[in-house]
């Protein structure tokens, strides 16, 4: 049999327990738990809104098309920036390891808001013009991103190991930071290598 | 004296042709300038909008017809940089115009957004102290007084219980 003693904890331990029920709410309130892992997302998708039928051969001319698309799980709305690229095989990349964006400048740029577990896709038509072919050179002159031309002048070499002339279309993520009041490079970018195959 | 006004004419066209060109110089380098100045303006302005639509956020309120207008806005601002980058003055200015007339209202908007967000929260967590407050205080009193008649209702049940006498079984 309990004594009472042993009575007494037991009802303590009853309003201890009762009064943390009834504070619950409020604490619910005032504190806040750590919420899960923040990041974001960078993708692109082909025509059909798959992860298939990416341009790959294109030529001069012809109208190409892939949707750029953007996912917020930063915890708080977002306001993202997203370059549109374009470089030869020589040319740099972003450098994933420092977190450094590519040297090369924007050509073409979309701007997004999003809120948290809110993402977005917007359309990337693009084609180019004034492709020319020498000896073992390819040369693109302009490319038309959304129906804006850019002079691009851009050359490469034919890649006898892949076979081609290879261009390369890469799109980078920047994010912008209250705090410093700017847009940092947010160290996610995707490709598409493009094989120019003619005139 | 047609000879001295044909001089005359030439001079003069020719000073207009060299201020026409002087001007034409000028007139890009202001176009360059302005179309520079208001991207930067509403590039600043849509920054602006968007950390108050955060702050109303954080501060509990519904954000999304604010961020449906940044996106508008953002689409604009987009539209005008690249057009100034490839040199098309006169559409930035247009596109970047247009991007801060839309974002114009959004921080007004934010700002009585956040005031009724906070007061929402306030009234919020002042009804929820007070029901954790009435709560435990109510439980905690109705426990005392169990506690209080529980008391001598056990004290009762043991002066009721009979002595148990244990022989020892080891003598």
């Amino acid at each position: 049999m309990l004594t009472f003693e042993d009575y007494r904890v037991v009802f303590a331990a009853v309003g201890l327990i009762g009064v943390l029920l009834f504070a619950s709410p409020t604490l619910g309130l005032v504190l806040h738990l750590p919420g899960g892992e923040r990041f974001s997302e960078l993708w692109v998708l082909g025509p059909g809104h798959m992860a298939e039928d990416y341009p790959f051969n294109v030529r001069v001319n012809g109208s190409y098309m892939v949707y750029v698309g953007v996912g917020n799980h930063m915890g708080s709305s977002s306001y993202y920036l997203v370059y549109v690229k374009f470089r030869n095989e020589t040319e740099p990349l972003p450098n994933a390891t420092t977190g450094a964006p590519s040297v090369l400048a924007p050509l073409y740029e979309y701007r997004m808001f999003l809120e948290d577990g809110g993402n977005s896709d917007v359309p990337l038509n693009f084609s180019f013009s004034n492709i020319s072919f020498s000896g073992n050179q390819s040369a693109v002159g302009s490319l038309t991103i959304n129906g804006v031309p850019f002079i691009v002048d851009k050359s490469v070499s034919w890649d006898a190991v892949n076979s081609g002339y290879y261009y390369q279309l890469f799109i980078e993520l920047w994010i912008y930071s209250a705090e410093s009041d700017d847009f940092q490079y947010h160290n996610r970018f995707v490709s598409r290598w493009l094989n120019m195959t003619g005139i | 004296m047609l000879k001295r006004v044909l001089k005359g004419s030439v001079s003069f066209l020719l000073v207009l042709v060299l201020v026409g060109l002087f001007s034409h110089g000028v007139f890009v380098v202001r176009g360059a300038d302005g179309a520079s100045s208001s991207v930067g303006e509403a590039d600043v302005a849509v920054r602006r909008a968007f950390n108050a639509t955060l702050d109303a956020e954080r501060a509990g309120a519904n954000v999304s017809g604010l961020m449906a207008k940044l996106n508008e806005a953002g689409e604009l601002l987009a539209e005008a940089e690249t057009a100034y980058r490839v040199g098309n003055f006169s559409e930035a200015v247009g596109k970047a115009d247009q991007c801060y007339m839309l974002v114009d209202g959004v921080i007004g908007e934010a700002s009585s957004l956040k005031s009724s967000a906070l007061a929402d929260a306030q009234a919020r967590f002042s009804s929820t102290l007070m029901f954790s407050l009435a709560g435990a205080v109510v439980f905690v009193t109705a426990l005392i007084l169990i506690w209080v008649l529980f008391k001598p209702f056990y004290a009762k049940k043991l002066l009721k219980m009979k002595p148990e006498v244990a022989s020892n079984v080891d003598v």
